[in-house]
């Protein structure tokens, strides 16, 4: 169904405006309840509420009935709903984290659940929207709640410094990122892409450089947020000072919107710019962010002794395998994002998880030490960590790898041959890092003073950790589960098109 | 659905050994799934061939099909990993059921890789039978495993992420419809000589690191000697060198004109490794590590019979790459059976054991002696061929291979000296019933594959045809028109 303009299609809104109520629920009842078990339970409530209201508008999708409402403001097609879907899991795993994990390190305060739900909202509305000016809405309406959850141990001056870097750094990227969004508007007098691919590529278009200046600023910004080399200096720090819970949502929650807002510009606005003499400009500017994001990242994870730290880098080098979906955005790139985004979900949870697990309360111990011989002592948290680090490093037969071979097939398809060489290249650094931590775990003996503290996993964190690992072999298994349905990424062009 | 039984089988014997708490339990199971996945290894010649979609978008299915050459080396396979997993079981004290759960997981894998004929689906097999080949290592291994298995994974993932970029691009550049084999083979025609030469090298060097090849083999050794002393995961290791399989069954018949671009580079790093191999080993003290240099050679000469790209030397090469699995995996076996007796794999620490071991001893001569090459025995008709297809590539790259197989000859009978003949210090006991069981099949198929190699020649030739009638293709293309293939053959 094809809106016209102006006209209002509230049922897209669905997922996100329950995602709010939710939060607003959860807020009211913070003041009264006291049992935050409780409290969690409502929240994960809403956040399956919305993912059901998100999977019922992606099979409308599918079944090529997209909708779009506002104008083309707001849209409901194939990639806005997969991407939705994935910040819901990624939301709903990470507060199961957070309830096994929170109170015992006495960080559980009522307004915790409140706050992610309404980051994830802004997620939500960052991946749905079709206009700048809702993106920019999404973003700081998922940022400011991130800020807050980053500085979530008060007392601790490494949760401050996180929650306060990535406050400021977070401000400035905003600061350019609204810059970009002028100067597009200068270029060709709207805000909403569909307009915007009209006016780039009407004949006679004179005002390239304008657009492409506002193109960049806005890669800038919104790389900040998925952490694209150089804009990541933020990241190891800020991943690093979090609670590790916090840490957990940002990195799987917070990329995945940052992707999925990026991958339909690239595929949209920035296609359209991609003509004439200086056409060139945006594709080589991605790719040497994508080529600097895989170095730094994988060079920089392996030199780390701290798990956590690595993890943080890792993060960072995943950033760059999905940039070479973002340029590919307009082919299959679109598709594999989303399946990549899908299992780079489960498999960091997972990995935080365990992390989570084993930390002491006040978030300190994450050296390999603490890993060895976790085996013997705990062999579930063990294989639940070593089936998400051989994900992450790419070993088939587990979702990362179908990912990997996903992005990297997209990347040559479109000519990024050197990209998906040097992908590869440092994908085998990857794996050094990665086995370091499976190989302490199932080969060293467990020294008598740094090894993991004795104590049983809280119910919610096992749960958590069990649905990640389940979800990262059968989506490496039977990919098709979940390809088969984001793999109609075309439908915001027919939209576009249709106009 | 044969294939699929005898990929799932192992698979679901595997999950239940890790189950199995009792020793008694564990080795009952696999005792049993051993012999349900022989039969139905055995009855794979001549069943169907499998295909169903898998992740229909991205052209991969789930394809599986015995007739090729890969159903041959599956069938040897499990013909070998039936006594690799009953020898594991007698001699693998500590975890014995989370073991044999690794070796059937292996099995699994193995068989995965030689019936896939989708490019993914290979490599999904290729990549994951990984895993338990490190798990044995690592926990079962000597005292520098953590070392040995690092250096391994580093090998094994660099060499598996080339082929890996190379598999996502060959279907997009070459516009195939699937992965599957068929699909991509009428596709690749379309490739030029350049991309089919960078494609080939991803894939030359993924397989060259399995293979294994001079330089890319220092994993090997420090994979025999660390891994457990009874050999079993030696074996499973052994069969696991599937790089000559690779090159063979998608390789070659897919980028043919790519193979032709580096195979005088790669003849020349096959023969040297084979000639390298052999006088190291004649050198080794070490039983293990003599019998990873050993094995190296004959992949030397595995090398050299493929990259000579004449039918008679791919087809030998494979026969070879069969038959070392059976001798050189039986003499993996026998390691481990005479370290069962002294508690060493030191040669020197033997000597003289012939006269209170006689049956030992006569099968480690027969088995010594198909390794070497002896007419009759197992690996003398592969050698053969292969040195004959080397011949017609390239007469010095021929007259190496032929410097290795003397010097196999000498490092063999050597070896045989050191352990059984001589002075009599220590007697040791002979072979025991449950031993002489272990040992049976690998002596039946040892004669088997040297007495009848005619009807699995027949297979490898049928699959090398399409690679060899694809290279004069291309010839013809260049040069003036040479004589078809086809009658050449007739």
């Amino acid at each position: 169904m094809i809106p016209a303009d102006g006209f209002i299609v509230w049922s897209v809104l669905a997922p996100a405006l329950t995602l709010l109520g939710f939060a607003g629920i959860t807020l009211l009842l913070a003041v009264f309840q006291s049992d935050r078990g409780f409290i969690a339970i409502v929240a994960l409530t809403g956040v399956l509420s919305a993912a059901v209201f998100a999977l019922n508008l992606l099979m409308q999708a599918q079944g090529g009935l997209a909708e779009a409402g506002f104008g083309l403001r707001y849209l409901a097609d194939v990639p806005a709903t997969a991407f939705t879907l994935v910040v819901l899991v990624g939301t709903a795993l990470a507060i199961l984290v957070a309830q096994g994990t929170l109170g015992r390190m006495g960080l559980d305060h009522p307004e915790y659940y409140p706050l992610v739900l309404l980051s994830a909202t802004g997620a939500v509305v960052m991946v749905s929207a079709g206009d700048l000016i809702t993106l920019l809405l999404g973003l700081e309406i998922m940022s400011l709640a991130v800020y807050a959850l980053a500085a979530w141990r008060t007392e601790a001056r490494q949760s401050q410094e996180a929650g306060l870097k990535y406050f400021l750094l977070g401000a400035f990227a905003s600061a350019l990122f609204i810059y970009g969004i002028a100067l597009t508007y200068g270029a060709g007098g709207h805000f909403d892409y569909a307009m915007l691919m009209a006016a780039f590529t009407q004949p006679g278009f004179e005002a390239h450089v304008t657009a492409l200046l506002g193109a960049v600023l806005i890669i800038a910004g919104l790389g900040f947020k998925a952490a694209l080399v150089p804009f990541h200096q933020w990241a190891p720090d800020v991943y690093t000072g979090a609670p590790t819970p916090v840490t957990a949502f940002m990195a799987v929650v917070v990329k995945a919107a940052a992707f999925g807002a990026l991958l339909r510009i690239a595929s949209t606005v920035f296609a359209s710019l991609e003509v004439g003499a200086l056409g060139a400009v945006l594709p080589g500017v991605l790719s040497v962010l994508v080529g600097a994001t895989l170095v730094v990242g994988n060079f920089g994870a392996l030199l780390q002794t701290g798990v956590k730290r690595m993890l943080a880098y890792s993060a960072v080098a995943h950033a760059g395998y999905l940039g070479l979906a973002v340029l590919a955005a307009d082919q299959a790139g679109m598709a594999a994002a989303a399946f990549y985004l899908a299992a780079y979900t489960l498999m960091s949870i997972g990995a935080f998880a365990v992390l989570s697990a084993l930390m002491d309360d006040d978030d300190a111990g994450d050296g390999i030490e603490r890993f060895a011989g976790l085996a013997r002592t705990r062999p579930w948290l063990a294989a639940g960590m070593a089936v998400s680090l051989l994900s992450l490093a790419g070993i088939p037969p587990l979702a990362g790898f179908v990912g990997k071979v996903l992005v990297i097939q997209a990347a040559i398809a479109t000519g990024h041959a050197a990209l998906a060489v040097l992908a590869i290249v440092t994908s085998v650094v990857a794996v050094v890092y990665y086995a370091r931590v499976v190989v302490a775990m199932y080969l060293r003996e467990p020294s008598a003073g740094t090894r993991a503290p004795e104590r049983t996993t809280a119910r919610p964190l096992g749960v958590a950790l069990g649905l990640a690992v389940v979800g990262t072999i059968v989506l490496g298994l039977v990919p098709g589960l979940w390809y088969g349905l984001v793999d109609h990424g075309q439908n915001l062009l027919v939209f576009v098109s249709l106009r | 659905m044969t294939a699929v039984t005898l990929v799932l089988l192992p698979l679901v014997v595997a999950t239940v050994l890790l189950f199995a708490r009792e020793a008694l339990v564990a080795r009952a199971i696999a005792l049993i799934g051993a012999i349900a996945t022989f039969v139905t290894a055995v009855l794979l010649p001549g069943s169907g061939a499998v295909q169903v979609p898998w992740i229909p978008t991205f052209g991969a299915f789930i394809a599986f099909d015995p007739g090729h050459a890969g159903g041959v080396l599956a069938l040897v396979a499990s013909l070998v990993m039936v006594p690799t997993v009953l020898w594991a079981s007698l001699r693998v004290e500590s975890n014995t059921g989370r073991f044999l759960a690794a070796l059937f997981a292996m099995w699994s894998g193995l068989m995965g890789l030689f019936l896939a004929r989708d490019l993914v689906l290979f490599y999904v097999f290729w990549e994951a039978t990984l895993i338990p080949s490190l798990v044995m290592l690592g926990g079962w291994g000597g005292a520098q495993r953590r070392q040995a298995l690092l250096k391994y994974l580093l090998y094994a993932v660099a060499g598996s992420f080339a082929m890996l970029l190379t598999i996502a691009a060959i279907k997009p550049l070459a516009g195939a419809e699937s992965y599957l084999f068929a699909d991509l083979l009428a596709a690749t025609v379309s490739l030029d000589v350049l991309t089919q030469t960078w494609l080939f090298a991803g894939f030359a060097l993924a397989f060259a690191v399995k293979l294994p090849m001079f330089p890319l083999h220092h994993w090997l050794i420090d994979f025999h000697e660390q891994n457990h002393p009874s050999g079993a995961a030696d074996v499973a290791g052994t069969l696991y060198k599937v790089g000559g399989f690779g090159l063979f069954a998608w390789a070659l018949p897919l980028l043919p004109e790519g193979a032709r671009q580096a195979a005088p580079l790669l003849l020349a790093l096959g023969a040297f490794t084979a000639v390298y191999a052999a006088v190291i080993a004649t050198r080794a003290n070490h039983l293990k590590r003599l019998l990873a240099y050993a094995s190296l050679s004959h992949m030397g000469i595995v090398a050299v019979g493929l990259f000579g790209l004449h039918l008679a030397g791919l087809s030998g090469a494979m026969y070879l790459l069969a038959a070392q699995m059976v001798t050189t995996g039986g003499l993996f076996l026998i390691s481990g059976m005479l370290h069962a007796r002294r508690g060493s794999l030191d040669a020197d620490s033997y000597g003289g054991i012939a006269a209170s071991a006689p049956a030992l001893a006569a099968v480690t001569l027969l088995v010594l002696f198909a390794s070497i090459g002896v007419p009759g025995l197992a690996n003398f008709p592969g050698e053969f061929l292969a040195l004959l297809g080397a011949f017609q590539a390239s007469t010095a790259a021929g007259v190496l291979a032929v410097l290795a197989v003397i010097a196999a000859g000498v490092y063999g009978v050597n070896l045989y000296q050191r352990l059984y003949q001589g002075p009599q210090p220590n007697a040791v006991a002979d072979l025991r019933p449950l031993e002489v069981v272990v040992l049976a099949p690998i002596v039946a198929a040892t004669l088997w594959l040297g007495l009848a190699p005619a009807a699995q020649l027949r297979v490898f030739e049928a699959d090398a045809i399409v690679t060899v009638e694809r290279i004069e293709q291309a010839q013809d293309g260049v040069d003036a028109p040479l004589v078809a293939v086809g009658e050449v053959r007739r």
